[in-house]
């Protein structure tokens, strides 16, 4: 039997039991993690090029952050990683909502399809984009023979030699990679609303659409908010997948900022600008995660009980 | 022999997955160095038997292979972070043509002065190479020159120029239905510039004039046209080989689909096995065409090793680097793998013929007239802006000569600012 | 929900169907030989060969990155969930000071580009003498996955009824007994999806994996499968056969979890 205690006491014994339960984790993150954020921060401060040490490493300020902004090189790749961004994660939660709500329904073999569906994604980055780039192959793809034997095309389309064209296969690999990934979050979502709800609604004379709009989206914005947030960061940071399907052409067409980043950083050995770009996605991709969390997610942690 | 070198790799792994940062003077006293490089298909067979013969002969080294990505950009990138981080491991270093002097100068090899390498024995090409401020940092190991493989059934001899190219291409597109022309590597990658840089000796252009960027001139427009010419109003190069690398030409080629292919001499080999090539016994290579302006001209590339700079053991490492680069095995990796020697004196021995697929004598003429790219610290900044350029016109985004301007401008711009501009010795031409 | 329509079934077979036909296509390739790989397509292959599969397994001995991968991938999401779910049950359940600033923190710090992570994280395994180790990538792959871990979990405690663990507390139960007993069996759900989700993630992973081992007995499937390249040859046969033989584990992996997800519906309802 607990003896009563005031209420700040009780307060402070349950915050130090909160911070007991967290630290394993936070300890792990800062470990690993606290140095290499730290190291790129300063690094984006000075002028660091590897190739050329007789420069030293000295202390510029915000010079590489100016040059990134007068880049139109970085501009272009800012640019091409918010179309990735917005289409592909757009694209990726309408199917993935779509998904979800069809394998909500009790069917026999649901786990088998849930496993099935998963398997794009559990394909190596790198081997479904060699996959993709083999099917858009402009004279041996898969592809072109498809949609000229549909009549869709007339003559087979050399995809990844027009601006406009390579980014088809890019989309498409990423929202057959991924979109099991959100499909997979949503469904746990919509398994832990309550069906009496829906029952309850359709009593009150609510059809299939208008169920869907106040009972399951609502409930479902915590699992939308951390599918958006974590679709929305890795997209914004991809690399393998374009690296390997287009390297970033045609010329620098389809390159985003992370492949223009590992071409500072690792080929042209300039860690104090590469550092600099990084520190800009971070800023970028922290801003729409905010964004994320003050539409959909004001109560996240629940300021109080 | 087979068996005790896997022993021995298997436990040299061991004591190396035990201990990254250790010393690592094996309890014996033997001194272990580290040799990364391809573990796979006939390279890795012939490389563990002649380190197998090394240690045989050196008793008191051994070697240990770390298996490192064949490919250029990855195994960069994983030299760079070692390297960086001040990795002692591994010793030896294999190097691409084009990073010598980028490595040089960020003080991560060592010089070779001191061992007194036996330089009048190589190529002189192949050594400015591998020169940085008049110091010589890396030993060419092996050669690649781009040349011109032809089919024989096709034309009677290989086409000295350009313009005879394009003939006996189109005629043989009309006659023979073939699907292509010519194949060249035209993506957005290293091996555009390298296809490029042989149109640009042929019209008698180069990309540095001492440390001026002369890209941009007449005989580089020049260049530029005919390869978009060739592209679009002759219709011998297809636009998919705007994305294409040297594999994807080799299949258009070794499935009897082109008349002519540009390529490195790694392809010879494998296009000689009936059993998977359609044109086994029906072509051969041939330097690359050119002008009455300028010379046929082959794009120098191939490997060299290098010392780590901060190895705990850089004699045991020259030993294996002398070892590997002496005239015996060379020639043992030529009748394997077909990769060309860095050493004059073995284009003599006619036995070279059946490894190379040209006669060694023509063999080493095309290599001694082989350009390299430019060699200073900036090449892979420099080699982009190019190829971006150069991408960007083939694919109409750009007209030729802006592309060649806005080229020839941003590299000045980069040599300047690097410093580099002015008197940096090692850029050879 | 009672269907009228067969929408569902539709729009299932469809995305199914869409979704398999790249996995079709890279099964039959698979199969063909080499030379014939850059000929014009087929959809219904003639000459089927098994040379890629015997190659995985004779010359390269593909095993061993198997096993690296489930080692790795296996303790990433064991450690990940259980230090996860303390963490997200402190965060969704508990009051304190902080809470919002540390969700945030433990975000950002998946943020960065992975590229620019590397360079650094390389100087810290080293001098941690971590680097070719399975602790060497289960670290940074723990700080990279928690995030989503955290934050999954995070959702699901929050959905349980409040007072849930009151009752057991009241009769003298600690808070971590409360835990152990009450929230997690109820959340079996949430968690068998978190830990899906975080296993693929790892088993995904390539530039870490690549970085910071140095030998085929501690390279895991995707940095095995990059290292099939010669310097100008893919092998794109045995690409794809290797990519399909390491999906395998993964899939019967998940189809064994997601039973345990249907389980723990049907079991016990879960509100009221």
């Amino acid at each position: 039997m607990r003896p009563a205690e005031p209420a700040a006491g009780l307060e402070r014994e349950e915050a130090r039991v909160a911070w007991r339960l967290v630290l394993p984790a936070l300890g792990t993150i800062v470990l690993v993690a606290l140095f290499p954020l730290m190291w790129t921060l300063w690094e984006s401060v000075h002028l660091h090029d590897l190739r050329m040490p007789w420069l030293g490493r000295p202390f510029v300020g915000v010079d590489n952050y100016l040059e990134a902004l007068r880049d139109p090189r970085f501009w272009s790749a800012l640019a091409h990683t918010l179309l990735f961004t917005v289409t592909s994660v757009g694209l990726e939660l309408g199917l993935g909502l779509g998904l979800a709500l069809a394998m909500n329904r009790g069917f026999r073999g649901r786990g088998v399809v849930r496993a099935a569906v998963l398997i794009p994604w559990a394909i190596p980055t790198v081997v479904s984009a060699l996959l993709w780039r083999f099917m858009f192959d402009g004279q041996t793809g898969i592809a072109n023979a498809v949609l000229v034997n549909l009549g869709v095309l007339r003559a087979p389309h050399v995809w990844f030699i027009h601006a406009w064209s390579a980014w088809v296969p890019v989309i498409l690999a990423d929202v057959w990679k991924t979109t099991p990934f959100v499909a997979l979050l949503l469904l746990a979502g919509l398994q832990n609303i309550d069906p009496s709800l829906y029952e309850a609604a359709r009593i009150d004379g609510a059809g299939a659409w208008r169920q869907f709009r106040y009972v399951t989206l609502p409930l479902l914005a915590p699992a939308i908010l951390v599918a958006l947030i974590f679709r929305t960061l890795d997209a914004f940071r991809v690399f393998d997948l374009i690296y390997v399907l287009t390297g970033g052409g045609p010329g620098t067409s389809t390159e985003p900022l992370a492949l223009y980043t590992f071409n500072a950083l690792l080929q042209n050995l300039r860690f104090g600008y590469g550092s600099a770009l990084s520190v800009i996605v971070f800023g970028i991709t922290f801003a729409l995660a905010l964004l994320y969390i003050r539409l959909l997610g004001a109560d996240l942690v629940g300021g109080k009980r | 022999m087979h068996v005790r070198v896997r022993g021995l790799r298997e436990w040299a792994l061991l004591l190396l997955g035990a201990g990254a940062g250790c010393g690592r003077a094996a309890p014996t006293g033997l001194i272990e160095v580290t040799f990364p490089g391809s573990v796979v298909g006939a390279e890795g067979t012939v490389l563990r038997r002649q380190l197998g013969r090394f240690m045989a002969s050196h008793p008191g080294i051994r070697v240990v292979q770390r298996e490192t990505p064949d490919a250029a950009d990855q195994r960069h990138q994983l030299y760079v972070q070692w390297l960086n981080a001040g990795a002692s491991d591994p010793d030896i270093l294999q190097l691409d043509v084009v990073w010598t002097p980028e490595f040089a100068a960020a003080g991560w090899i060592l010089p070779l002065d001191r061992f007194s390498p036996d330089t009048a024995a190589f190529f002189p090409a192949t050594l400015a190479a591998n020169r940085w401020r008049d110091s010589l940092f890396a030993l060419p190991w092996f050669v690649d020159v781009g040349m011109l493989y032809w089919r024989t059934d096709l034309a009677a001899a290989p086409p000295a120029t350009f313009d005879q190219l394009d003939s006996i291409a189109q005629r043989a597109r009309a006659e023979r239905g073939l699907p292509y022309g010519l194949v060249w590597q035209g993506a957005r990658y290293e091996g555009l510039v390298t296809t490029f840089l042989e149109y640009l000796g042929g019209y008698g252009g180069r990309i540095l004039d001492g440390n001026r960027v002369v890209v941009g001139s007449g005989a580089g427009l020049a260049a530029l046209t005919k390869m978009e010419d060739e592209l679009y109003r002759l219709g011998i190069v297809p636009p998919a080989a705007l994305t294409w690398h040297e594999e994807e030409t080799r299949f258009a080629f070794q499935n009897g689909q082109a008349a002519f292919m540009r390529n490195w001499p790694y392809a010879y080999g494998l296009m000689q096995d009936s059993s998977s090539s359609a044109v086994a016994g029906r072509f051969a290579v041939a330097p690359m065409p050119a002008t009455a302006d300028g010379a046929p001209t082959a794009a120098l590339g191939g490997s060299q090793l290098a010392v780590n700079r901060n190895s705990e053991h850089p004699e045991a490492a020259w030993a294996v680097i002398d070892f590997l680069t002496e005239p015996e095995q060379m020639r043992e990796r030529a009748g394997v793998v077909g990769q060309f020697p860095t050493r004059v004196a073995l284009y003599d021995d006619p036995g070279l013929a059946a490894s190379l697929g040209i006669p060694p004598a023509e063999a080493r003429r095309v290599i001694e007239r082989a350009v390299p790219r430019p060699v200073t610290p900036v090449y892979t900044q420099l080699s982009e802006i190019l190829q971006i350029h150069l991408h960007r016109a083939l694919t109409r985004q750009e007209e030729p000569a802006d592309a060649l301007a806005a080229a020839q401008g941003e590299m000045q711009r980069l040599l300047d600012r690097a410093g580099l501009g002015a008197g940096a010795s090692g850029a050879t031409r | 929900m009672n269907s009228r329509s067969r929408w569902p079934v539709v729009v299932v077979g469809l995305l199914v169907g869409a979704s398999a036909f790249p996995f079709y296509w890279a099964i039959v390739s698979s199969f063909t030989p080499e030379a014939r790989l850059f000929q014009a397509p087929s959809l219904v292959p003639t000459n089927l060969v098994l040379d890629h599969y015997r190659a995985l397994f004779t010359e390269r001995n593909f095993w061993v990155p198997i096993r690296n991968s489930l080692v790795v991938a296996g303790a990433t999401t064991a450690f990940c969930v259980t230090i996860g779910a303390l963490c997200a049950y402190a965060l969704a359940r508990l009051q304190f000071r902080g809470k919002s600033m540390l969700l945030g923190f433990i975000l950002a710090v998946s943020m960065f580009p992975q590229i620019s992570v590397v360079p650094p994280l390389y100087l810290v395994l080293r001098s941690l003498h971590l680097i070719n180790t399975y602790p060497g990538l289960v670290l940074p792959y723990l700080t990279f996955a928690m995030p989503l871990t955290v934050w999954l979990l995070v959702g699901f405690f929050r959905q349980l009824p409040p007072e849930l663990e009151e009752a057991a507390m009241v009769d003298g139960a600690s808070r971590l007994r409360a835990f152990r007993e009450i929230i997690v069996p109820l959340a079996l759900p949430g968690l068998a999806t978190t830990a899906i989700l975080t296993f693929v993630y790892s088993w995904n992973e390539f530039l870490f994996a690549l970085s910071f081992t140095l030998g085929p007995e501690r390279q895991t499937v995707p940095v095995a499968i990059a290292l099939f390249r010669g310097q100008y040859q893919v092998p794109w046969g045995q690409i794809l056969a290797a990519a399909l033989v390491a999906t395998a584990p993964v899939a019967l992996l998940v189809l064994a979890f997601q039973r345990r997800i249907v389980q723990g519906l049907t079991a016990g309802a879960v509100k009221g």
